[in-house]
């Protein structure tokens, strides 16, 4: 159905327009602001309502076109109206070849098609339909003003050809981003407001756009508009709306970023807020830096402990195999540090989002990650590895060293850690908490180590490597072989004095026995060990000074103060136990052999004696025997002896 | 002592059998070791001091392990002085694992074998699972057993795992060598169902080897009579059946009777001493509960000085000391019972 031939005065009046190119801001229905146009459109109105009337047709909805009229013998028409219609398909027209505008706003268009031949065609106004895709515009290389509004497009695609076009309308879509701008050369204003929209792309590509339109999006950081700060001719923008319009750093962080800006939503940029913005944004950077670097820090202490939790679990695990003789245990405990090992470092690269890929590269760049750590914290100084215990030779300011209270073990056998207490003892004075966690604490009997420290005040022994805490009588011996330190907690709990009763009660005759049924040498020998042993260590620390060996009387006056009955039980880790053993061994030897010889010399010499036990009654008889024979004769006797006289003489 | 068997042995070996030279080697060696400390106060001195210890039985007190379990005298001292030191963690009723003991036996001994425990231990727990709790008495008793017998009990598992098998020991010096003849073996079905090894069979076994060894075995007739009422036993029943007997216990002389294990009279002595200062500090009322009867405390009997390395009496003559203190001993008796 068509318009009927006797309108076509009305049709006349309503499409002939001059030849005027629109310039107008794109808002709702931008086409409506043009005077020229909204005369035409009352006339249009008027005069098909006056016709229609005297038709007798009251009603207007019923006579909306469902389709494009074939237009004939209007081939010099330049602007072709047909708003507010029920039109499905743009269709018959394409004989209109000298078209300029075209405005089929609020229709029920779904596909845009039917304009190949409209190749003057500079207007195009699609706004209030139902079109899907922007396709089939390949021939419209004169557009100057396409609007698209108040449709269903998800894609901005099949304009790239477009390079006159400056006003490009695209609210009210279901766009979900912005990309596949290239090529609009003459685009300055572009109207994305209420879609969808996350992220926006390719706006730098476009070199003459001033006013961009984003209000009502989806966008929530700056990152996602990034390439906005690349575009030099951007001076207005809208953003609000938006989650990023709801954010504290919102517009500093797009007034720095985008230095080119002259308005920003709708409001004048004054040079105050400039200011305030490049204030901010470079706080906000020192913020990012310093957390940058803490991150980084506590990133690689993180790996750092791991590193060393791992070689720790290796060296008891090859412990174990060497006591146990197992074999199979290798193949078991390879497959869990490998997985230790695995789970640190996959787990590290998941955590960082986009912004700290800095942060992953930095620190995959470490050639070396230690496999000690050494932290001070305050009034607390933790110890990781092995290695970590050669810090204690560092110099210490008297500060620092004075300062801490706790001292933290992890990962470190006792063994090695009892070799530094003097160290210990000298450098932090005020240590008073000691704590050790993962240190293969075994034996009652490595406690008696603790006891050449100045003071200890608490003790704390993590259950997690120290198989030690699971014997029942552990405390106990802690406080009796301790006693002098009058510890007042042990891992956080208050020792009462009942606890040191029953210390006492249990352990007291050990150090009776220890002290006084020691014959006197040994307890010498015993007590000078332990005195050797720590000035051997002064030594080393301090080289040979006249004054250490002030210092080493005292501490040998100040044990003789400790609770000396139990001063002789001591600790001497296994390796040094052993050494001693070795040493031994010759002098063993060599005593074995005296006594040998002199068992020799006294069977030797019973031997002989026996024999001249037997012998001797003969002999006796004989020498009688001799004797009695001799005399016999008396005065040849006394001949003899006279001669024997004289011969002597 | 004038025997004239005594002088049947040549000099050297008897020297070797009452373990003279065990001694002097020990003492010459301690000398060159702590020459300068010694050669302070006399080398006679030391020597006196040196066998006065051995006497008493505190010379094993922190030695390695090669020198406690060097003769049996040392055996002996040492499972003297670990029940005398650790009695009262037995009194307080703690039982505690394999390992544990193992730690307090380490207070005495640096290196004592683990090996040893754990064959102490499973005595006890008959080889059933090694983390048992084990009371002090029961620990003791078999270790006693273990560490004494200890090279006599290797040739016995020996033995036992021949008989197991089925072959005859009493024709063989050495148990891992299968020279002569073997007996005829008991019905097969009979061997299978039944547990161990026959008594009377076993115990011929044990009189041999006995005879055969020259290290200490316990007295023959004790033996038998621990295998007397029994028909068949396994190897861990064996061993506590013997350290169950009471006379096997007082033939070695180290550890006293069962019923009165916990009771050392002299220690205990000491010990309130020890604990004196704590009890005057726990007077403030409502410190502490008292573990002990706290009264007497503060009103002991005036003591004795300590009486430094009381000599070791035999113990039959152990409970005749501190005649003059009886009141307070029986009044610690009754409340630590």
């Amino acid at each position: 159905m068509g318009i009927p031939p006797e309108r076509e005065d009305v049709k006349q009046q309503v499409l002939y327009l001059s030849q005027i190119t629109m310039k107008s801001h794109l808002l709702e229905s931008p086409i409506s602001k043009c005077p020229l146009y909204l005369a035409c459109h009352h006339l249009k109105t008027e005069r098909i309502q006056r016709d229609w009337e005297r038709q007798g047709d009251a009603g207007s909805e019923g006579q909306k076109l469902t389709v494009c009229p074939i237009i004939n013998g209007e081939d010099h028409l330049r602007l072709l109206n047909f708003q507010h219609n029920f039109i499905t398909r743009i269709q018959n027209i394409s004989n209109l070849q000298k078209l300029i505008s075209l405005d089929l706003y609020d229709n029920q268009i779904e596909e845009i098609s039917g304009l190949s031949t409209l190749r003057c065609l500079r207007v195009l106004l699609l706004g209030k339909n139902r079109i899907k895709k922007i396709s089939n515009l390949e021939n419209l290389k004169s557009l100057d003003v396409l609007d698209l509004h108040g449709n269903q497009i998800t894609k901005i695609e099949n304009i790239n050809h477009l390079c006159e076009l400056r006003v490009l309308n695209l609210a009210r879509n279901f766009l979900s981003h912005v990309d596949n701008l290239n090529g609009l050369d003459s685009l300055t204003e572009l109207n994305l407001r209420h879609n969808q929209i996350t992220f926006v792309r390719d706006v730098d590509n476009l070199p003459c756009l001033q006013h961009l339109f984003l209000s009502f999006n989806n966008i929530s950081s700056f990152d996602s508009v990034s390439c906005l700060a690349d575009s030099s001719s951007l001076s207005d923008i809208t953003f609000d709306g938006n989650p990023i319009a709801q954010e504290s750093w919102y517009k500093h962080t797009v007034l720095q970023n985008m230095m080119q800006l002259r308005q920003l939503d709708m409001k004048r940029i004054t040079e105050e807020e400039r200011r305030m913005a490049s204030v901010l944004a470079k706080k906000e950077e020192e913020k990012k830096r310093e957390s940058h670097k803490q991150s980084l820090l506590k990133e690689k202490k993180r790996l750092t402990i791991n590193n060393v939790a791992r070689q720790w679990d290796l060296q008891q695990q090859r412990v174990a195999n060497i006591a146990t003789n197992e074999d199979r245990k290798d193949s078991d405990s390879a497959q869990d540090p490998c997985q230790i090992d695995g789970s640190t470092l996959s787990a590290f690269p998941e955590e960082t989002g986009p912004l700290d890929s800095g942060l992953n590269n930095a620190l995959q760049g470490l050639s070396v990650i230690d496999t000690y750590l050494v932290e001070v914290d305050g009034d607390t100084l933790s110890l990781y590895g092995s290695g970590a215990l050669e810090s204690l030779d560092r110099n210490w300011s008297v500060q620092t060293a004075g300062m801490i209270t706790t001292v933290s073990f992890t990962f470190i056998e006792f063994d090695e850690i009892v070799h530094v207490l003097p160290k210990l003892k000298i450098k932090f004075p005020n240590s008073l908490h000691l704590k050790f966690k993962e240190t293969n604490l075994v034996m009652l009997q490595q406690f008696n180590a603790l006891a050449q420290l100045r003071r200890v005040d608490q003790l704390t022994i993590d259950p997690q490597g120290n198989p030690v805490v699971n014997f029942t009588l552990w405390k106990y011996y802690v406080l009796f072989r301790l006693s002098h330190f009058s510890m007042q907690k042990i891992n956080g709990t208050e020792v009462t004095q009942n606890d040191m009763i029953m210390a006492e009660r249990l352990f007291g005759i050990l150090a009776h026995v220890a002290s006084s049924e020691l014959p006197q040498y040994r307890l010498i020998s015993i007590l000078g060990d332990a005195r050797k042993k720590q000035f051997r260590y002064l030594l080393e620390s301090k080289g040979k000074k006249p004054g250490i060996i002030n210092e080493e009387n005292n501490d040998s006056k100040r044990l003789v103060g400790e609770n000396t009955n139990r001063a002789t039980l001591n600790y001497t880790t296994r390796d040094f136990y052993n050494e001693k053993l070795e040493e031994i061994k010759e002098k063993k030897k060599f005593c074995k052999t005296y006594i040998e010889d002199l068992v020799k010399e006294a069977t030797e010499i019973n031997m002989k004696n026996e024999a001249l036990q037997k012998l001797w009654p003969q002999m006796f008889i004989e020498l009688v025997r001799d004797a009695v024979i001799e005399i016999r004769n008396k005065n040849s006797y006394m001949k003899l002896c006279l001669q024997q006289i004289t011969d002597q003489k | 002592m004038l025997s004239p068997e005594r002088l049947a042995l040549p000099d050297y070996e008897y020297l070797a059998q009452r373990h003279v030279l065990t001694y002097m080697e020990d003492a010459v060696c301690q000398l060159l070791e702590n020459r300068e400390d010694i050669s302070q106060y006399g080398i006679a001195r030391f020597f006196t001091e040196y066998f006065n210890s051995v006497c008493q039985g505190t010379h094993i007190l922190f030695r390695e392990f090669s020198f406690v379990q060097a003769t049996p005298h040392n055996r002996v001292s040492f499972l003297r002085a670990f029940w005398r030191c650790f009695r009262t963690v037995g009194k307080n009723g703690d039982l505690l694992t394999m390992k544990e003991y193992h730690c307090l036996l380490q207070l005495l001994c640096p290196d004592f074998p683990l090996e040893l425990t754990q064959k102490a231990a499973r005595i006890v727990l008959m080889d059933d699972a090694m983390d048992c709790l084990m009371s002090f008495s029961d620990f003791l008793f078999a270790f006693q057993i273990q560490f004494y017998y200890s090279e006599f009990l290797d040739s016995v598992a020996a033995i036992y795992e021949d008989l197991l098998s089925g072959k005859n020991p009493n024709t063989v010096i050495v148990p891992t060598s299968s020279s002569g003849q073997h007996r005829q073996r008991p019905a097969l079905g009979e061997a299978g169902m039944l547990e161990g090894v026959e008594a009377s069979l076993f115990y011929q076994c044990l009189e041999n080897l006995c005879d055969r060894h020259k290290y200490s075995c316990p007295p023959p007739a004790l033996v038998k009579e621990a295998l007397s009422n029994v028909q068949r036993l396994t190897f861990y029943g064996f061993l506590m059946a013997l350290s169950k007997h009471h006379g096997i216990n007082q033939a070695l002389g180290a550890l006293p009777d069962k019923g009165d294990l916990m009771h050392d009279p002299a220690m205990d002595e000491e010990l309130e001493r020890l604990l004196l200062p704590f009890f005057r500090l726990a007077q403030v009322p409502g410190l502490v509960n008292s573990i002990t009867a706290s009264p007497e405390a503060s009103c002991l009997p005036s003591r004795t000085p300590p009486r430094v390395g009381s000599p070791w009496r035999p113990l039959h003559h152990s409970r005749k000391v501190d005649g003059e203190s009886d009141g307070s001993t029986e009044e610690t008796d009754e409340s630590e019972t």
